[in-house]
C-alpha cells in the first residue's frame, strides 16, 4: 500500500484512516500574546460516508500581571463530536471537505491569584492572601471548517467555532479569566478559530 | 444549503465580538442605610437633618464621612480589616455609635478592575439608646456592585 500514491481523476478509490492534526494557530497566539501558551492536537476518521467523529485534546495556560494582582491558570481539555461533510465530490478519491459539526468540551484546570491589593481610601488599603481553586468547565461548540488535501493524505484547514459555556458560574468568587479550550471564562459564549495541518494514515482503500 | 450555513456562522461571529471592558467600578464596598420611622404600625421614610457621621478606625483617629447633611439614606463603606465596622452618628444634641458585625471575603470584580471585598452583614447590630430605635437588615450582602434601588439596612429613628 503506497502512502503517497498521486490522486487523479481516474482514480475512484477512496482512502480511509485516522487523520491526525495539529493546530498551528496556537503558535501564532503565542507570538501575539506570550502570556498565553497552548497546544492542540486532533484525530478524526470517516466512519461513514461524509461523517467524521472527532476527538481534540489540548493544553492552555496563562500567566498575567495586572495593576493590583497577578493571575495564572492552566489545564488540559478535550472535545468530542461529529463533523458532517457538505461537499459531495464526484471523484471519490478526492478528500476536500467543508464540514459542519458540533462538539462537547470539558476542561480540568486550576486558577490562582496572588499579590492581591485592594485600594481603600477610607479604611486603608487591603492586601489579601493568595487565592487558588481547581475547576472544571463544560461547553458545547458549533463548528464549521474547511480541509483541503494539498497532496495525498496531507491536509491544511481552518475552522470557526461558536462556543456556549454550560457552567459560567463555576467559580462565583473569582470568574476564571481563561477556561482552557473554551476561552474567556467571563463570557457565556465566545468564538474560536483554528488553522491546522493534518495527516491521514490511509489504512483502508475502497 | 451550504452558503446559508456559512453565512450563519459568519453572522454569529460578527454579532458577538467583545472586547475587555475598561474598569468603571470602585473597589470600595458601601452599605446603603435607609432611615425610617414607625408610626401607628406603618413604616415611612424619614429625612434626618444636620446629620454628621464619623468612621472609627481601631487604633487610629476617627474620620469624617458626612458633615451636617440632611438625607433619608446614606452610604457607609465597610471595614475589610476587621469583622465589624463602627460609625458615630451625631444629629443636634444626640450622639450614637453604630457597630455593624460582618464577615468578608475577597472576590474578583472584573479582570480589568481587580479584586474587591464582599461583606455579609450579621444580625447582631449594636447601638446605644441615644438615637436609633431598631434596625432591620434588608439585604445582608454588600459588595462593590451597587444598583440605584439597593438598600442593605433600615435604621429606625
Amino acid at each position: 500500500m503506497a502512502l503517497w500514491r498521486p490522486v487523479s481523476g481516474q482514480d475512484t478509490l477512496r482512502t480511509y484512516g485516522p487523520r491526525f492534526g495539529i493546530d498551528l494557530a496556537r503558535f501564532a497566539y503565542i507570538l501575539a500574546d506570550p502570556s498565553e501558551l497552548g497546544a492542540e492536537v486532533s484525530v478524526d476518521f470517516e466512519i461513514y460516508r461524509n461523517l467524521y467523529p472527532v476527538i481534540e485534546l489540548g493544553y492552555n495556560s496563562i500567566s498575567d500581571s495586572q495593576d493590583f494582582f497577578k493571575y495564572s491558570a492552566s489545564g488540559i481539555y478535550g472535545r468530542a463530536g461529529l463533523d458532517y461533510n457538505l461537499i459531495n465530490l464526484k471523484d471519490r478519491s478526492q478528500h476536500h471537505t467543508f464540514t459542519f459539526g458540533a462538539r462537547y468540551g470539558i476542561s480540568m484546570f486550576s486558577h490562582s491569584a496572588e499579590d492581591i491589593y485592594i485600594p481603600n481610601a477610607y479604611w486603608g488599603d487591603f492586601v489579601s492572601d493568595s487565592y487558588e481553586k481547581d475547576l472544571r468547565g463544560h461547553w458545547i461548540e458549533l463548528v464549521a471548517g474547511v480541509k483541503a488535501e494539498l497532496v495525498p493524505n496531507l491536509f491544511i484547514g481552518w475552522s470557526l467555532r461558536y462556543k456556549f459555556l454550560l457552567n459560567p458560574d463555576m467559580d462565583p468568587q473569582v470568574t476564571p479569566h481563561m477556561v482552557p479550550g473554551f476561552g474567556t471564562g467571563g463570557e457565556d459564549s465566545t468564538f474560536g478559530f483554528s488553522y491546522s495541518i493534518f495527516y491521514k494514515i490511509p489504512l483502508l482503500k475502497k | 444549503m451550504k452558503a446559508p450555513l456559512l453565512f450563519l456562522v459568519l453572522f454569529l461571529l460578527a454579532s458577538s465580538c467583545t472586547t475587555l471592558e475598561p474598569c468603571d467600578e470602585d473597589s470600595i464596598s458601601e452599605m446603603v442605610a435607609s432611615f425610617k420611622t414607625e408610626t401607628g404600625g406603618s413604616v415611612i421614610d424619614t429625612t434626618v437633618s444636620a446629620l454628621t457621621v464619623y468612621g472609627i478606625r481601631e487604633g487610629q483617629s476617627i474620620w469624617l464621612l458626612y458633615d451636617s447633611i440632611s438625607e433619608s439614606e446614606i452610604f457607609l463603606p465597610l471595614d475589610p480589616h476587621h469583622d465589624f465596622s463602627s460609625f458615630v452618628f451625631q444629629t443636634g444634641e444626640k450622639t450614637d455609635t453604630l457597630t455593624l458585625p460582618h464577615s468578608s471575603e475577597i472576590y474578583l470584580i472584573s479582570y480589568s478592575c481587580g479584586f474587591g471585598n464582599q461583606f455579609n452583614l450579621e444580625t447582631d447590630i449594636q447601638y446605644g439608646t441615644g438615637m436609633f430605635v431598631k434596625d432591620s437588615i434588608i439585604n445582608p450582602i454588600v459588595n462593590t456592585s451597587l444598583e440605584e434601588e439597593d438598600i442593605h439596612i433600615w435604621l429606625y429613628f
